[in-house]
């Protein structure tokens, strides 16, 4: 107790040094409270009040973290790193949240319902908080809170609304599977604590603990740890839930659980397996068998299961898995290269199911459903909007002329790399099942075009809804720039220096 | 004496009896109960190992934020449940299968 009586003013001192690096963080805070006050006071006076807060809320963010680039620190005790991948990493978040904040508002515009939007906004701005700060840590006790942090919001943003039975089962089955493996992640992490007396993972107390434990408890630990990280991802078999919620879920918030939570997921592993793997002790091996054999199997399952699907959100939900299987590989390819390789795939796969998601938000406006069959002769209604949802199908495949092919080709040669560096089976197997699942892939993005332009169908009567035209605006601009991406991928690498 | 065994091994009861909670779900109220056991498993862990970390504290903070993090996710998980129960009148998770393959 004396040695803190006497430390207390230097931790303190350097607790408030530390605090312009959590600018950014601490203006979506301000918002956060903020949008609560404009809820409860403003928006009877006028309604869009706390939207707007919102919104300058995440732009400031954006600004402050910007601002942050090429001064790499670390604040609050080495439990806070601002490096250029967590400005990048935040840059992408901010930005798919504040389109996500977009399309909710766009589309609860015109619905009658006894709730306030005014709650959905500072729940979101939580969610990206909570992503910011698992972006910038490599402490568990900071990862942990972080995606509680995200996890807590996302129940609540998908069982918020609770419009129909199938919107509530959704929130409860995703609220049990979260508190799981949350739990399971703790213990996890408890153990980890154990062998190693230390919080952050990348020192080297930490590290040399994980050397010396005992090679079964160990497993177990690492297994338990990443249950929860798993979960987050939604890769197999920690993936159950993601279909059900996808299809249950009102669409802008599928949109939002479909990007914006793994970016922050996969920077944390990015940054674990970057420290974990460059040892060749048992630790590091099992953290890459692990991520390589789960990589395998998500994009097997993943793709697998979306063949045989009816409604175009649970289709989507199977091709998100697909992704995040190819978002492992990158994660492993980004042993052999820079950053810029998992930064370049994450921003394509954001634009990309940001796009599809706005389109099927537009058409599900437009036509009350999202059913495969009920797109039958639609092509003829709606020329433009499928012709991008082509493209953008033609870019989830991963052909040319896309941003999707660039993006799959950087991951290939750069695991092909890794291959011909230590010829490790798992990544030739890595290597051949992605190329496969691309291929598999194929079958089902192109279902879309299908019964839209070459089956027949009877025209639709289209709803009487206004107000979908800045969601379809949005989605078709993000639509043509994965095909600008396609054909100068150095605006985007140039931008990840 | 009570040694650091005793009470992983106290805990390590504790987990397994929340994970058969949860797997053996009838109820989804049981369920929270489980993985509140599950996660005062852990926090006893933590604060057990603390005893060897005399510099940090890790694990005692680790444990406080982790109490408080499981009652945020429960009063969430109970508002959720209780909105199932208006549409299904059930909350058995067998009976509410709506959305499946």
């Amino acid at each position: 107790m004396q040695d803190i009586n006497i430390q207390l003013p230097s931790i303190l001192d350097q607790v408030l040094q530390s605090i312009p690096y959590f600018k950014a963080e601490l203006a979506l805070i301000i918002a956060f409270l903020g949008s609560i006050l404009a809820t409860l006071f403003l928006d009877k006076a006028w309604k869009q009040s706390s939207f707007l807060i919102t919104i300058i809320g995440i732009i400031v963010s954006f600004v402050l973290s910007t601002q942050q680039f090429g001064q790499p620190q670390s604040g609050f005790f080495g439990m806070l790193i601002v490096d250029n991948f967590s400005v990048y990493a935040r840059g992408i978040i901010q930005i798919a949240l504040l389109i996500c904040v977009i399309f909710v508002q766009q589309h609860f515009q015109n619905k009658k319902f006894g709730k306030n939007l005014g709650d959905v906004y500072s729940i979101l701005l939580t969610a990206g908080l909570g992503m910011n700060i698992l972006t910038m840590t490599s402490n568990w006790l900071l990862a942990f809170i972080a995606i509680e942090t995200v996890s807590i919001s996302s129940y609540i943003l998908v069982g918020y609304f609770s419009e129909n039975k199938k919107q509530s089962e959704a929130s409860m089955k995703y609220v049990l599977f979260g508190s799981v493996s949350a739990a399971i992640m703790l213990y996890g992490l408890s153990l980890l604590y154990g062998f190693t007396g230390n919080l952050d993972f990348t020192s080297f107390e930490h590290i040399q603990g994980l050397i010396e434990a005992p090679k079964i408890l160990l497993s177990i630990a690492l297994l338990f740890m990443f249950v929860g990280i798993g979960f987050k991802l939604s890769f197999v078999p920690f993936h159950m839930w993601a279909p059900d919620v996808y299809e249950g879920a009102p669409t802008p918030i599928t949109t939002f659980l479909s990007t914006v939570p793994k970016i922050g997921a996969l920077v944390l592993l990015a940054r674990l397996f970057e420290e974990w793997t460059s040892s060749s002790f048992f630790f590091s091996e099992l953290v890459l068998i692990l991520v390589s054999v789960a990589s395998i199997v998500t994009m097997l399952a993943g793709n697998l299961i979306a063949l045989r699907q009816t409604n175009i959100k649970r289709m989507m939900a199977y091709s998100s898995i697909g992704h995040t299987g190819f978002l492992l590989m990158a994660l492993v390819g980004n042993l052999a290269s820079e950053p810029q390789v998992l930064l370049f795939y994450i921003t394509v796969y954001t634009i990309m199911n940001l796009a599809v998601f706005g389109l099927i938000d537009t058409l599900e406006q437009k036509i009350g459903s999202a059913q495969l069959e009920n797109y039958q002769g639609l092509g003829k209604q709606f020329p433009i909007l499928f012709s991008v949802f082509t493209l953008l199908g033609i870019s989830l495949v991963g052909l040319p002329p896309t941003a999707g092919f660039i993006g799959k080709l950087f991951v290939f040669t750069s695991i092909f790399d890794l291959f011909q560096f230590n010829n490790n089976r798992y990544y030739l197997i890595l290597l051949v099942v992605g190329a496969l699942t691309s291929v598999i892939s194929l079958f089902y993005y192109f279902k879309i075009p299908l019964f839209a332009f070459l089956r027949k169908g009877e025209a639709v009567n289209i709803l009487p809804t206004k107000s979908t035209w800045i969601v379809y605006i949005i989605s078709i601009i993000l639509g043509f720039s994965t095909l600008v991406l396609g054909i100068f991928p150095s605006i985007l690498l140039s931008l990840f220096k | 004496m009570i040694t650091l065994t005793h009470f992983l091994v106290v805990s390590a009861c504790i987990f397994c009896i929340g994970l058969y909670t949860v797997i053996a779900k009838r109820n989804a109220i049981m369920i929270l109960i489980g993985i509140e056991l599950m996660i005062n498993a852990a926090i006893l862990n933590f604060v057990a190992f603390s005893k060897y970390d005399k510099i940090n504290y890790g694990g005692q903070v680790f444990a406080l934020f982790a109490i408080v993090l499981a009652a945020a996710s429960v009063a969430v998980g109970l508002a959720i449940i209780l909105n199932v129960y208006r549409h299904y009148k059930t909350i058995n998770p067998d009976n509410i299968t709506d959305l499946r393959d």
